[in-house]
């Protein structure tokens, strides 16, 4: 039994919102059993989102409607993206033609926009110096990811990640390119920057070093429940454009029934197991870097997206 | 001419070897550690080692199997070893970016590459062959031309000099594989000893700057002006 | 018997190399030296006059000797003998007698690589050869273990090395260029280039020319490559000095010479020229601004042999057999008078202790003969007549101002003249300024210091009053042979 498009658009938004917690878990349980400790049960963010919801929230007097609005702005836009990428199928949904691959990357930044003005908007010190330290990691990520996006289209003649996909599936030799490679070597640095790994780790909680946590400072109860768990799902959604577009474009259903959808979760999950585990060692292996040199692995990473271009104009 | 009939494999083979090789010598422009920068030498000229073996099987040249292990044996192991030994004889352990930082370096490089490529395009267009090898090969050829002179430009240190001129010499090597693989033996042997004369030449220097100038920093070597 | 004199020519230095190093006895090093030198003098000479009729190709076409290089061989044979005479005088007073045997090895061995470089066919093996002078001369530059020496010694091979780099990139292209039309392996000698060049694409010709031009014009010190030479001529010791200005600039000049006439008949040619051209000016400018403010005796003469070299690249550069000739003419005048002035900075420093200009007074209190010598000698390399380079220099300027380089020699003309003030202003305050502080201590070895300046300056004299019907005729034939130049 097919299911119709409605119910597979409907199924893939579902997966992102609620394996979200679940990679995230997953993660800080992995780093802790690598440095031989304990760590937390990897369903734990679930119930830390289940207590913030039943918390009480506490506005600041100084806020305005940025404030109460930006959590949620954040939220859809990171429930609109799955739309477009190839999260569970291989064929494009119907509204996926809402917005191509940089429409995708613009729709994430906004919710980081929204979120960095309210940062600002309470008028707490650490909120300005968060969002201040956000945006400069915007600016210099934000060239990068632009190229890559530039790369891939240039390599497949799209603008779509299916179309990316297919190629990907179907010609080892475009998979093996030197374009290619560097552009999963780009996008992996994008990846460890606005996931918050090391070695910029800017989810600390020593508010010196806050970038991300210090622009939510303000916030409690149910408006940062929304805003972690926006910010989970655009760790999800960048992995699921990590490996259903770059890096690992097996293991997507192609007909559309229910067990279908279910081999297909799975199977992302095994995939991120193994992305995961490679930013996890990665993040052990480095210590942070000084906030001037955050520049190092992003010109890297420009560098990397910038032969990707060249090659494939060579090859 | 066999760059006339490369098929799309060989194409693949000797494009990513070099442009591997291209990306270690964008480790040398962004690390910090000198030592790095000597091992980074090393892989490359493994790497380029491999690319002759690979042009002479695939051309036909069984010369370049020779050429390939000198050159794997003198620049992938000789001369790594004696710029460790001059490394660890000299105690110094980073390179101080005073001039330019190694980010900026990397976007520099970076530029540099898509301004090779604009060359070698302009000099191969209509005329030759449109093989795209050609192109390749001479943009990575000239690109880390440009970015050894960027090397030698922008360092301070000794080391950082001589892997400039290092990079320099095997950015010419990898194009000649692959656009003169026919260039006469003597030539390319001669060549190799040279370098490697050129290297010790470079150790015997470098401690004299050490013992009489008290410093290998170009930074600091400022007694002679106008 | 060109082979029996190439073996002489060869073996002379070879023999005195194997000597010095092998006895360590620096008075047996010194008159081997000496006696080498003299040897290949005498051989070079009947060389030239064997190759004048055509060139001669040897050894399985890995050695060619023509009439070019048979006229870089002579002068560099020429240098070699006077520096090698001089020497005996002065390394002895740098009380450096363990280590003289080693001086006189490289010194020979210098001599040895500038040799061969003129005699090879194949372009990628004089590569090799210019590569080779400048290993051995970095080691000659640094002879004096001072921090200065050491300094001057590093850059001189930083510089280079990164010049002739380009060079050999230049000539990886011409000889893809090359393949493209004699086919995939073929010996690359400087026939094959010039039957090839015309065929080759021409942006591919022209980026390896400028290439080649650039690479070894960082070698023979044209502006803007030249920051190593200041330094490398002023701390070397003052033989060292002369063999590097006399000798290897003009090897190096050899190169520049050979690939212009290899691109002589092309599409290119008339670029090809206006770059040698404006290199040639552009150091001339270089040169002038900076020998008006110089401060050291030695640096000043480095900056003139820049200068000097920015006018041979000129007559290359104008072309035709009056500019060609008036460049050969320059190379052989310039040995002489730099080789003089050298020997005479020389003798002022020992005598001083110093390398100032500002420390030097009264030279003809000290030097009553050799001091003329170096105040005639200075007038010379600034141009004046009846001196050689004045010869030289009309002729390059003949040859310019009937063609398209009419703008060329107007800024020479006028620089010409501010280099003549320049120059001998430094002289005057050196000659005629009263200065009763500045003394001078009395040093030895007059005989040895003196003679190769008299055998310097006399030929620039004769020269400069009759320029024999042998040697135009030899310029017009390397006109015709190598750079394919109409008379």
């Amino acid at each position: 039994m097919i299911l119709s498009n409605a119910v597979l658009q409907i199924l893939q938004v579902g997966c992102v919102l609620l394996l979200a917690p679940l990679l995230q878990g997953f993660i800080l349980k992995a780093e802790e059993r690598v440095q031989r400790s304990c760590g937390p049960s990897i369903f734990q963010p679930y119930r830390d989102l289940w207590k913030l919801f039943h918390k009480q929230s506490v506005v600041p007097e100084s806020a305005s409607w940025i404030y109460l609005s930006a959590p949620i702005v954040a939220f859809t836009a990171m429930l609109i993206v799955p739309i477009l990428i190839p999260v569970l199928t291989d064929r494009p949904l119907p509204l996926s033609d809402m917005g191509d691959m940089l429409g995708g990357g613009m729709i994430l930044t906004l919710g980081s926009f929204a979120i960095i003005l309210a940062g600002l908007d309470s008028g707490n010190v650490y909120g300005g110096i968060g969002s201040s330290r956000a945006v400069m990691l915007a600016i210099l990520a934000e060239p990068t990811l632009i190229l890559v996006l530039v790369g891939i289209s240039l390599l497949a003649k799209a603008m779509l990640p299916f179309v990316v996909n297919h190629l990907l599936l179907g010609s080892l030799s475009v998979y093996w390119s030197p374009a290619h490679l560097f552009l999963i070597l780009a996008f992996f640095t994008l990846l460890l920057v606005e996931t918050d790994r090391l070695p910029i780790h800017s989810s600390t909680h020593l508010e010196i070093y806050m970038i991300d946590e210090a622009r939510i400072l303000e916030y409690s109860g149910p408006l940062l429940a929304l805003l972690k768990w926006a910010s989970m799902m655009k760790q999800f959604i960048l992995y699921t454009i990590f490996c259903n577009v770059f890096l690992l474009p097996w293991g997507l259903s192609q007909l559309g029934g229910p067990l279908g959808q279910l081999g297909s979760a799975g199977s992302l999950l095994l995939k991120f197991l193994l992305v995961a585990l490679v930013v996890i060692v990665v993040e052990t292996v480095q210590s942070r870097l000084r906030f001037y040199r955050y520049q190092e692995p992003l010109a890297a990473g420009f560098l990397f997206a910038v032969l990707a271009i060249v090659s494939s104009q060579l090859l | 001419m066999f760059l006339a009939h490369v098929n799309s494999l060989q194409a693949s083979i000797f494009s990513s070897l070099a442009v591997v090789s291209l990306l270690l010598t964008f480790v040398m422009l962004g690390s910090h550690w000198l030592r790095n920068y000597v091992y980074a030498f090393a892989v490359q000229s493994w790497l380029i080692a491999a690319l002759s073996a690979a042009v002479g099987y695939f051309a036909g040249y069984p010369e370049l199997y020779v050429i390939a292990a000198l050159t794997a044996l003198f620049r992938g192991l000789a001369l790594p070893y004696l710029l460790m030994r001059i490394l660890t004889r000299l105690n110094v352990k980073r390179e101080l970016h005073a001039a330019l930082q190694p980010s900026s370096s990397l976007v520099l490089g970076a530029l540099l590459v898509m301004f090779a490529f604009i060359i070698a395009n302009h000099m191969n267009r209509q005329s030759l062959l449109s093989a795209r090898v050609v192109i390749m090969a001479l943009t990575i050829m000239l690109s880390m031309k440009f970015i050894g002179f960027l090397m030698l430009a922008v360092r301070d240190e000794a080391v950082s000099q001589i892997l400039g001129l290092l990079v320099l010499e095997n950015g010419i090597f990898l194009g000649s594989q692959i656009l003169v693989p026919g260039m006469p033996l003597l030539i390319e042997i001669v060549i190799l000893f040279d370098l490697l004369i050129v290297v010790a030449c470079f150790g015997m220097l470098v401690r004299f700057l050490v013992v009489h100038a008290g410093t290998t920093s170009s930074r600091e070597l400022n007694r002679l002006v106008g | 018997m060109i082979r029996d004199l190439l073996i002489l020519l060869f073996g002379a230095p070879l023999a005195a190399i194997v000597l010095s190093f092998a006895l360590r006895r620096p008075r047996l090093s010194e008159y081997a030296t000496v006696i080498a030198a003299v040897i290949d003098l005498g051989v070079s000479i009947p060389l030239l006059a064997h190759v004048v009729r055509g060139p001669v190709v040897l050894a399985h076409s890995y050695l060619q000797v023509d009439a070019l290089g048979g006229w870089v061989i002579l002068c560099v044979s020429i240098v070699y003998t006077f520096a090698s005479i001089y020497a005996v005088g002065y390394m002895r007073l740098l009380n450096e007698e363990e280590r003289l045997p080693l001086f006189y090895g490289l010194f020979s061995g210098f001599a040895f690589t500038m040799l061969a470089a003129c005699i090879v066919n194949n372009v990628g093996v004089f590569w090799i050869a210019i590569e080779l002078t400048t290993l051995v001369s970095t080691f000659l530059v640094g002879f004096e273990r001072e921090a200065e020496s050491t300094e001057a010694a590093w850059k001189y091979i930083v510089v280079v090395s990164g010049g002739i780099s380009l060079a050999l990139l230049g000539t990886v292209l011409f000889y893809w260029g090359g393949s493209l039309v004699l086919g995939p392996s073929y010996a690359m000698t400087w026939a094959a280039l010039h039957q090839s060049a015309p065929s080759v694409y021409p942006p591919l010709l022209l980026v390896s020319f400028l290439l080649v031009l650039v690479g070894y014009g960082t070698k023979a010190g044209l502006a803007p490559m030249h920051t190593w030479l200041p330094d490398a001529h002023s701390e070397s010791p003052a033989p060292v000095s002369a063999m590097l200005s006399g000798a290897l600039l003009n090897a190096s000049m050899l190169g520049i010479a050979r690939f212009l006439g290899v691109v002589n008949g092309t599409t290119i040619s008339r670029f090809a020229h206006s770059a040698v051209v404006g290199f040639g000016i552009f150091s001339f400018v270089i040169a002038t601004l900076f020998i008006v403010r110089q401060t050291g005796i030695k640096r000043l003469m480095a900056y003139s042999s820049v200068e000097h070299i920015g006018v041979q690249a000129l007559g290359l550069g104008f072309g035709g057999a009056l500019g060609v000739a008036g460049a050969l003419y320059h190379m052989l005048n310039h040995s002489l008078n730099k080789s003089l002035m050298f020997f005479g900075a020389g003798n002022a420093m020992r005598a001083y202790g110093t390398k100032e200009i500002s420390g030097i007074r009264h030279v003809l209190k000290t030097f009553p003969v050799s001091g003329t010598l170096w105040l005639l000698g200075a007038l010379g390399i600034a141009g004046a007549p009846p001196f050689a380079l004045f010869q030289s220099e009309f002729t390059i300027l003949r040859a310019g101002i009937g063609g398209r380089y009419r703008w060329a020699v107007i800024v020479f003309g006028v620089f010409l003249v501010i280099v003549f003030i320049a120059f001998l202003s430094h002289f005057r305050a050196m000659y005629f300024d009263e200065d009763p502080r500045r003394g001078s201590t009395r040093i030895s070895g007059t005989l040895w210091r003196t003679v190769p300046m008299w055998l310097a300056f006399l030929p620039l004299l004769v020269l400069g009053v009759w320029w024999p019907h042998a040697l135009w005729d030899l310029f017009t034939e390397i006109s015709k042979q190598v750079l394919g130049g109409m008379p």
